[in-house]
């Protein structure tokens, strides 16, 4: 899948934010995504990149991967299953 | 044609394991045994590891330096804990540049006010446990200190009170992300060989060290920059070990940490079993009103803060700017909190270490040490699958 075609349904913002709160901010905000829509969740710290993929894949819902932007942060897409 | 010749396969062997130890996250299980194997050289070497003596060295220093009184504190180049957690950051900041992650980062606001009071409670909460998430838990347990295991069950209240806070704040409080510099290409390409120059300087100094006479002052160096790279190539976080049945139910790193209790907590029994070093060493913890409160209010801390003693100086070392909020009110806190109650004759009345052989025997103790581990890892394996204790 081409990840940087994607539309999601929304996006998370948590560029600087530091472990916990990227992952706690992505498992409330997926609470309101509807199922088959993708969350896109931006973040810039290093542990998220372990977090949310390990996250992501749980619960039914699908971890579809990340991509490093040019600005200095990391674009993640969760599918809500 | 590819060349065969000596060098050229020391070359690719090279290439290969950088990849593998500075490219490649380390697995926290690997992680969790190297740590215990450290702090078991480290109670061989000196005696049991800790981290917040280090902070309150510092806080003494800030003191002092503000005119607030006191006597002069102890050498940092000369205080054993303030050596370790130099060689914990330092460590952390050769990794972080040997695998190229250095970065200064910047948090919103309300980040660095939380690391502000995350530091304060933890700062207070070493004070009356006698030690933090490293020297009141992790140690503690293994040197058979009851107080270790009273400071663990504060620890636990204390990161579900954090993560309710935490949980609260996200409904209540908005907060914008901040934008990052991306790092230049040739910031990039230089770090590696920043890092292995800063590697090779701490080794310098270890035999500085031993050139005045001062091993062990350079053994305690080098042992915290060996914690400071397992720690940052393993993302290993004490934290998590308390924070996560709550939060995901990921059960993870308690199986990290109740397995490297269990090797740490083995070979402790066989130094002190065998007398290699006094039974009694590292049994100095405020069992059980110091450690347990002391437990909580730690426990709130570091989820405001967002890391714990060990975590907030490795984290320091890969440029989180947060974390340098984080420590200083964490070492501030500690000392003035620590003289306060040494002033009005408080501090006995947090109670006393309490060895758990004097008690149960070695015969009782040790086996009942270790179910008490894989109780832990269970009960969290149990709450993994049925999310009994997940907050939401």
């Amino acid at each position: 899948m081409d990840l940087q075609s994607i539309e999601p349904y929304s996006i998370l913002d948590a560029r600087g934010l530091t472990c916990p709160m990227p992952l706690l901010k992505t498992k409330k905000t997926l609470k309101d995504v509807p199922t088959g829509e993708i969350l896109e969740i931006w973040g810039t710290d290093p542990g998220s990149k372990n977090d949310i993929p390990h996250f992501g894949g749980k619960k039914g819902n699908a971890f579809l991967g990340f991509v490093d932007d040019d600005e200095g942060y990391t674009r993640y897409f969760i599918r809500k299953g | 044609m590819a060349s065969t010749s000596f060098w050229s396969s020391l070359k690719e062997e090279a290439r290969r394991n950088y990849i593998a130890v500075f490219e490649q996250e380390w697995p926290t299980w690997l992680a969790g045994i190297f740590l215990a194997i450290v702090a078991l050289l480290i109670f061989l070497w000196q005696g049991p590891w800790g981290v917040a003596a280090g902070y309150r060295n510092l806080g003494d220093w800030i003191v002092y330096g503000a005119g607030a009184g006191g006597d002069r504190p102890f050498s940092p180049w000369l205080h054993p804990i303030t050596l370790t957690n130099t060689g914990l950051v330092v460590g952390a900041l050769a990794s972080a540049m040997l695998s190229r992650q250095f970065k200064i980062h910047r948090a919103p606001p309300l980040e660095y006010a939380k690391s502000l009071i995350g530091g304060v409670f933890m700062g207070a909460g070493a004070v009356l446990a006698a030690g933090c998430n490293v020297g009141g838990f992790y140690t503690a347990a293994a040197m058979f200190d009851m107080g270790g295991l009273a400071m663990m069950a504060g620890l636990i209240a204390g990161a579900w009170i954090g993560l309710r806070y935490l949980l609260w704040e996200m409904e209540h409080l908005q907060q914008k992300g901040v934008e990052q510099r991306p790092s230049s290409d040739v910031w990039v390409k230089i770090q590696p060989y920043l890092g292995g120059t800063v590697l090779i300087l701490v080794i310098a100094a270890f035999y500085g060290f031993s050139w005045v006479d001062k091993t062990d002052l350079g053994g305690l160096l080098f042992f915290g920059l060996l914690i400071g790279l397992i720690m940052h190539r393993s993302r290993f976080c004490f934290v998590r070990a308390f924070r996560c049945p709550f939060m995901t139910g990921d059960a993870e790193m308690v199986k990290v940490v109740a397995m490297s209790l269990m090797i740490y907590g083995m070979g402790t029994a066989v130094i002190k079993w065998a007398w290699i070093q006094e039974p009694s060493m590292g049994v100095t913890h405020n069992f059980w009103i110091g450690s347990l409160f002391g437990g909580v209010i730690f426990g709130i801390g570091m989820l405001l803060a967002g890391g714990c003693a060990s975590s907030t100086l490795w984290r320091i070392g890969e440029g989180q700017t947060k974390m340098v909020v984080t420590l200083l009110a964490f070492a501030i806190t500690n000392s003035a909190l620590a003289s306060l109650l040494k002033n009005q004759d408080l501090y006995d009345k947090m109670g006393q270490g309490l060895f758990i052989p004097d008690k149960l025997t070695w015969y009782v103790t040790v086996p009942s040490f270790l179910l008490f581990f894989v109780f832990w890892a269970f009960v969290a394996i149990w709450n993994e699958k049925s999310e009994k204790f997940v907050v939401f």
